[in-house]
């Protein structure tokens, strides 16, 4: 378990322990967190070009863990976060950063364990070839689609801020990925923000990529996709959280060395070909473990790393948007980090 | 017991209601998150109020939303109490139009959503056609079965009285159902209210419906509360403004 935020709750644990005179409950404690495994794990997943497919198709997580694995399929961020703060769901795999930055300054209730990968250009602007979009300026009068609340908004509404746009220069919609695509095909709107599929689909359709991720992420919009635990889970099934995290470092792997028979497999769970899947995969930035705790990414156990700035900034984004009250210190994203298990299933 | 006024039963059950509202919130029993308090609920309200909601006032979001229930309602209602009247009246205009009607009716609006959004693009035009298909029916079938209800000696005695076709329409059957069509309003506005929120899904950014999905997607629960709050008391407006109406045109019904 981690050193870092575990640690002081274990010690007034064993403190309260000791001040009941408990000293068996002093050797009860560890035990308890350890002998008995979870007998179901409430997952909730994304359909989608990840490695972390292959750890779920394969049924990996229900090896390593030997327990049930209840696999919840979601359409969003927020979806997992209604269903941690409800205590139906105990690990979101893929979850947004800022879907994610939301939930910590809600405090709901758990903690990001690791990164799955950095969105970097996967998560882009198409535009109507028809439309004639060459500068950002050309963008006044248009119509955007993207799905409120997502990584993709975020950097949106990043993309127009930094070029001094605003929401009545441009009008951006709010659109779920199906509909946006519906709306593209019928020509509601001029251009999209989105992933993939829905983004390779309005490419196919008259679209061409108008790049921003290089600068909005120098301008300090990073969007990546993370795993969360629900912290009463990792603080009660510690081992089970480091075997997930074991399986999907697995997976990665496997992506890694053998991209093709992985690709193969991830386009078989996600429903598409493998040549898809593929060019899907190679957009993202699948962050490496051991690069995650470095002290740019999430930081080695104990020393939450520059994401937890990431996270803030995207909770000032939030905040202005008034989807959450007010944007929490810097310390709330950084307690919000634990790598204690990563570190662990490095080992 | 029948000494006590009805209305103090419902006082006492509203009062009920505040009260565990208050001990558990600001009891901290439970978080904001599940449950705001009454100040933060307030609090919600105001910035609403004087913020508004991502880029539009509340009155533009209340604006928008009556908007779509009114023309999805108004046009709905019309054509389908004209169909309905016309079933009732002709069997072979049933025959004609029953079976669409029928199936129509408990269709979930959300099936066909993703369809009209094809058809129709995202604009005005597809939630109003949500609102319109949701009302049509109901009102199609109360009108139907307005007709059908109308005391066949009534009739009788009008044509033995000399009436035309037209004036037994006009005098008796279309007075006779009216009560029926009205009855259909008001559940047909219930079924226009209970859609507004799936036809407000489509590419929104405006309207009470859309704002309360948008806030629950970051659990913003004082806004998910206070838009829930607006559109059951404009609800409950639109219904006394329909019984008033109905209290006006059908005096008689009842009697």
């Amino acid at each position: 378990m981690t050193q870092f935020i575990a640690a002081p709750d274990r010690r007034t644990l064993l403190k309260a322990g000791l001040g009941l005179g408990g000293a068996a409950l002093l050797g009860a404690t560890p035990r308890r967190a350890r002998a008995a495994g979870p007998d179901k794990i409430n997952i909730a997943y994304f359909v989608g070009t990840s490695p972390t497919m292959i750890a779920k198709g394969d049924g990996w997580i229900e090896d390593l863990t030997k327990a049930k694995v209840n696999w919840i399929e979601v359409g969003s961020g927020a979806e997992i976060n209604t269903a941690v703060a409800a205590g139906s769901v105990d690990i979101g795999l893929g979850i947004g950063s800022s879907p994610t930055s939301a939930g910590l300054a809600q405090s709901i209730g758990y903690e990001v364990i690791a990164m799955l990968d950095n969105i970097g250009p996967a998560e882009e602007m198409t535009v109507r070839t028809a439309a004639n979009i060459k500068t950002p300026a050309d963008f006044k009068g248009k119509k955007v689609g993207t799905p409120f609340g997502s990584t993709s908004h975020f950097r949106l509404m990043g993309f127009l801020k930094v070029n001094g746009l605003t929401q009545r220069d441009v009008t951006v919609l709010d659109l779920r990925p199906d509909a946006l695509v519906a709306a593209w095909q019928r020509g509601d709107i001029d251009a999209a923000y989105v992933w993939s599929p829905a983004k390779s689909k309005v490419l196919a359709a008259g679209g061409e990529v108008f790049r921003t991720y290089d600068k909005l992420e120098a301008a300090g919009y990073v969007i990546a996709d993370v795993i969360v635990a629900r912290t009463a889970f990792t603080q009660a099934y510690p081992d089970a959280v480091v075997s997930i995290l074991k399986a999907n470092s697995q997976a990665l792997d496997m992506w890694t060395a053998t991209p093709d028979k992985a690709a193969e497999l991830i386009g078989k769970q996600a429903g598409v070909s493998t040549a898809v899947a593929k060019e899907d995969l190679l957009q993202y930035d699948f962050v490496s473990p051991k690069v995650q705790l470095d002290p740019a990414w999430l930081g080695p156990p104990g020393k939450p790393g520059r994401f937890a700035e990431v996270l803030q900034g995207t909770a000032k984004f939030l905040a202005e948007q008034k989807s959450i009250r007010s944007v929490p210190d810097l310390s709330v994203f950084q307690k919000g980090i634990n790598t204690g298990p990563l570190a662990q299933a490095l080992a | 017991m029948h000494r006590i006024p009805l209305r103090a039963w419902t006082v006492l059950s509203a009062a009920v209601l505040v009260a565990a509202w208050l001990t558990l919130t600001w009891g901290g029993y439970v978080r904001d998150l599940f449950l705001p308090p009454p100040d933060e609920l307030w609090d919600g309200f105001w910035d609403l109020v004087t913020d508004g909601y991502k880029g539009r006032t509340l009155l533009e979001h209340l604006e928008a939303s009556l908007w779509r229930i009114f023309a999805g309602f108004v046009t709905g209602a019309a054509v389908g109490t004209f169909l309905g009247l016309a079933m009732g009246y002709w069997r072979s205009v049933e025959a004609l139009f029953a079976p669409f009607i029928e199936f129509l009716r408990p269709l979930p609006q959300l099936a066909y959503l993703m369809l009209l959004i094809i058809w129709f693009g995202i604009g005005e035009t597809s939630k109003i056609i949500l609102l319109f298909l949701a009302a049509l029916p109901v009102s199609a079938v109360a009108a139907r079965d307005g007709v059908r209800n109308v005391p066949v000696q009534r009739i009788h005695a009008a044509r033995s009285l000399g009436a035309s076709e037209w004036q037994i329409f006009r005098h008796v059957v279309l007075p006779s159902a009216l009560p029926e069509i009205f009855t259909g309003a008001r559940i047909g506005v219930g079924v226009v209210y209970g859609t507004l929120i799936a036809a407000e899904i489509i590419a929104g950014s405006s309207g009470l419906g859309w704002m309360i999905l948008d806030a629950g997607r970051f659990l913003r629960s004082d806004y998910v509360f206070v838009g829930i709050l607006l559109i059951g008391l404009m609800g409950l407006a639109l219904n006394w403004a329909l019984v008033a109406l109905e209290a006006r045109i059908v005096h008689w019904a009842g009697r």
